[in-house]
């Protein structure tokens, strides 16, 4: 906590704690190199990153003050450091990544009800219309679309919400919609109210980007690889639904859910299987899809003469591509897909408990294990670039101090817009919501769900929605925490909001008369929404940016499922940086380094054998608070018991399901 | 255990901060209580993450106990939530001889509670442990001054330690741990953990849900 100067010379210098810019520290310490791995916000994993309820608000609170106020600090104390061969870079101070965030909250809230009364402003939904202070312009719209997402565009509407109170709502239930749909939530089970968000706040994990990790993905390989995967543990996700016909279907996506399957004919069902097999090995059947590579997949599919249900699962939930997209990435995509089924659960899908935040950090842990330096809220303001060589020779902190370094790795967004040679940029909109209860309740040990929802209207993106429940330690137990996630083509609010009125009962959205109706007490009410769009630079390569050859510029999470885009450009950069040497190879086991009592502290690495030790078993099991019933005996206890367990999920190429396929 | 009798016996794994300022003798404490060891030679931490101990605690209670280490070089209290994240307690750690250390214990302490609860919401239970008494100049004794700062503070209690002369380790690490186990059988452990998933094991056998054919 001693707050000594940073040492003056480091191998790497890596700005930004990202996903990409963690692996890449962890890889570069765990090979030797001398590692500064700093990040101005006082959090880890930037835009990776996820927040307790409360810290969540205080993000919020930051995004607010920054639209207001745009940050003019300008740093002093570099001048006197640079030589007459040198020049200086400047850095952004100000993180414009994020754009167009609105909050809306319809939990009720009785303890706040005593302010409320002192307050000439009472909000019925306390916090709703929680707009950014108008400082954007997208903002403006507010009042009239968390109002009513059937778009009415009356602006009386943000003042109908800021005036109606809780009290008076009581007494006067007329003309006040709003507030009927908490009440009823309370009849129906216990209700959960903003100040319990609040009190239970650590609870919530709530992750900026919201992504699952392939079962057999590159993220997965290397935190195996790596031994990082010691830091974390997973759950798979537990089903994949999909929005259709305007209901929430489970998608049969392993072979015992294609059996299983109530929505299928029994003819439906032998095709899908017939086009799986194919999908897993497609590239040996060349005849079949050689004149459609560069044709939509959906046209394939209908080629293929499958009916419009199974073209729909196969599409928007297996292949998860775009209409439009070439079959050959349709069938790439459906082949990952198979191929990582079965090897962790019924589903590709694999999810970290406490957020996606935690795998950034996972490998900060590691860099840091390995001597690698961290300090948060602490930035460069500029480097330091030698005329002749053109190259970045040190950086001056936003402390003043001048740091050399060989290399520089800076996530995107501390980049300033004339570094780039281009400045228009794609978009991700996001949305995160809390509900009261899942959105498939039948399904009652659920945990995870995929939720793929099609494009509701021909120019709407696809949806993709990950609806998590407390056993993910993402939420509070009693509610849920939904992530939708789609390309931008609107604020995401124009993007989302259509979609989360339709899966969801959203408070102020709705008639008195639908709210009794039978069909919306089932779905989920909203307690507590937000919505915000993240600058997606994936496609930009160092060729986009105007920077010395020794800085490696990372782009932030990109618009997919997956993070193998990501840990590719991390490996690029290091072996950018590292020609020669291997990519995170595994850190050894706790157990492994053997103390050496004369040599100092040092600690030798005995190899990466997994070696057993007498009284300290090989797998530790890390989980700690975990209390075993075990018996203990000379046996080692914990024999993974798999009798029972039928292994019927991955596809059988050698017999094909359902016997007689032509 | 031993002969292989088969007895009913519970098994329990804790994971277990020690964090405190640099130098202050943090991995050598773990050395020496994990290890048997100690070495005058200094140098931060690379490479140690955390340590085990199995204790035998009695004769139905087996407790692993996983020491985690911050890594040296997490040095300017930045820690990482990997860290913190399901730690059931810890020791803060603090080198007599330089009094800067101790007051740096009170930000340790309020550090790891914002960061870490028990499941009811309670701090984890935590010690003080006054590290490198061996070196200690005066022999004044602040015993009920340190009682109190460790009532006011938070502590469970607080030891003095050498782990060169291996005064008072294992001691405390008996204290801190009968205090977690008491904290385990007050408060249910919540959660299924049943199928957590950790990516290092051997893949289970995947479930079939239907057994429909």
């Amino acid at each position: 906590m001693a707050a000594d100067n940073l040492p003056s010379e480091f191998d790497v210098i890596i700005l930004g704690t990202g996903l990409t810019e963690s692996v890449i520290a962890a890889a570069c310490s765990r090979v030797g190199l001398r590692v500064l791995h700093l990040d101005r916000r006082n959090y880890y994993a930037g835009n990776w990153a996820s927040f307790t309820f409360n810290g969540l608000l205080s993000w919020i609170e930051e995004y607010k003050a920054q639209q207001q106020t745009p940050s003019t600090t300008s740093e002093q104390g570099w001048n006197d450091q640079i030589e007459d061969e040198e020049e200086v870079v400047f850095l952004s101070s100000v993180d414009s990544s994020i754009s167009n965030l609105e909050v809306f909250s319809y939990a009720s809230d009785k303890s706040e009800d005593d302010e409320l009364l002192n307050s000439p402003v009472v909000g019925s939904l306390p916090k709703a219309a929680e707009e950014m202070n108008g400082c954007h312009k997208e903002a403006q719209d507010l009042g009239s679309s968390s109002a009513c997402t059937q778009g009415d565009g009356d602006p009386h509407n943000l003042e109908v919400k800021n005036q109606d109170s809780c009290l008076s709502e009581e007494s006067k239930k007329t003309d006040q919609q709003p507030i009927r749909s908490p009440e009823q939530a309370v009849e129906v089970k216990k209700k959960i109210t903003y100040a319990m968000l609040l009190k239970e706040g650590r609870r919530f994990n709530i992750d900026l980007m919201s992504k699952l990790l392939y079962s057999r993905g590159l993220l997965v390989d290397l935190l195996i690889k790596s031994n990082v995967s010691r830091y974390a543990e997973f759950k798979n996700i537990s089903c994949i639904l999909t929005c259709h016909n305007g209901k929430v279907e489970q998608v049969p996506c392993s072979r015992a859910d294609v059996f299983g399957s109530k929505q299928l004919t029994v003819v439906e069902k032998r095709m899908l299987m017939k086009f799986l097999t194919f999908c897993l090995d497609f590239e040996q059947h060349q005849e079949e899809f050689k004149d459609f590579t560069e044709i939509p997949f959906l046209e394939f599919l209908k080629c293929k003469n499958l009916t419009e249900n199974l073209q729909h699962f196969i599409l928007h939930s297996i292949a998860m591509v775009s209409q439009d997209s070439p079959t050959i990435n349709g069938l790439k995509a459906t082949q990952h897909f198979l191929r990582c089924l079965g090897r962790y659960g019924n589903t590709p899908f694999l999810f970290p408990l406490y957020g996606l935040g935690e795998i950034p950090q996972c490998f900060c842990r590691m860099c840091a294990v390995f001597g690698g330096i961290y300090c948060l809220r602490h930035s460069v303001q500029c480097l330091v670039v030698d005329k002749e060589s053109g190259k970045c020779k040190a950086v001056i902190d936003t402390h003043g101090q001048r740091i050399s370094c060989s290399h520089f790795v800076v996530e995107d967004s501390y980049i300033r817009d004339d570094q780039r040679m281009q400045t228009t940029y794609k978009k991700i909109s996001r949305a995160v919501v809390i509900t009261d209860r899942s959105i498939l309740p039948s399904q009652s040990d659920h945990q995870i769900s995929l939720v793929t929802v099609p494009p509701l209207e021909p120019s709407s993106p696809a949806v993709r929605m990950v609806e998590l429940s407390s056993f993910s330690m993402t939420c509070m137990p009693g509610t849920y925490l939904v992530h939708l996630t789609c390309s931008s083509s609107g604020s995401a609010h124009e993007d989302l909001a259509p979609v989360v009125s339709r899966l969801f009962h959203v408070p102020s959205s709705c008639t008195e008369e639908s709210i009794q109706g039978s069909e919306e007490n089932e779905k989920p009410v909203v307690l507590w929404a937000m919505y915000f769009n993240m600058r997606d630079t994936s496609g930009f390569e160092n060729s986009s940016y105007n920077l010395p050859s020794n800085v490696h510029v990372c782009t932030g999470p990109d618009d997919s499922l997956g993070s193998d885009y990501s840990i590719n450009l991390a490996e690029l950069v290091f072996h950018q940086l590292l020609p020669d040497e291997e990519f995170c190879p595994p850190a050894p086991n706790p157990e492994d380094i053997i103390y050496d009592g004369d040599q100092g502290e040092g600690a030798i690495f005995e190899g990466d054998s997994q070696k057993e030790e007498a009284v300290i078993e090989g797998e530790d099991g890390s989980q700690a608070h975990k209390q075993h019933g075990a018996t203990c005996s000379s046996e080692p206890a914990e024999s993974t018991d798999s009798i029972g367990h039928e292994i019927l999920t991955e596809y059988d190429i050698q017999s094909p399901p359902l016997g007689n396929s032509p | 255990m031993a002969g292989g009798s088969v007895s009913e016996c519970k098994e329990y794994l804790f994971k277990v901060l020690v964090i405190g300022e640099l130098g202050v003798g943090k991995t050598s404490i773990i050395k020496r209580y994990v290890h048997q060891l100690f070495s005058q030679h200094y140098r931060a931490t690379i490479g140690v993450d955390f340590a085990l101990k199995v204790l035998n605690w009695d004769s139905k209670t087996l407790v692993r106990l996983q020491l985690w280490d911050i890594a040296g070089q997490e040095r300017f209290g930045n820690m990482t939530r990997v860290y913190y994240k399901e730690a059931v307690g810890a020791f803060v750690v603090f080198d007599v001889t330089r009094s800067s250390t101790f007051e740096a214990v009170s930000k340790w302490k309020h550090d790891l509670d914002s960061k870490v609860k028990l499941a009811n919401g309670n701090p984890i239970p935590s010690v003080l442990l006054a590290n490198k008494c061996d070196q200690k100049k005066d022999s004044s004794n602040n015993a009920s001054l340190m009682d109190n700062f460790c009532k006011e503070a938070g502590f469970l209690g607080w030891f003095e330690t050498s782990a060169k002369d291996n005064i008072n380790v294992d001691e405390a690490a008996r204290f801190l741990v009968e205090h977690i186990l008491l904290n385990d059988k007050g408060v249910p452990y919540e959660e299924s953990n049943g199928d957590r998933i950790k990516l290092d094991q051997d893949p289970m056998p995947a479930e079939s849900k239907s057994g429909c054919c």
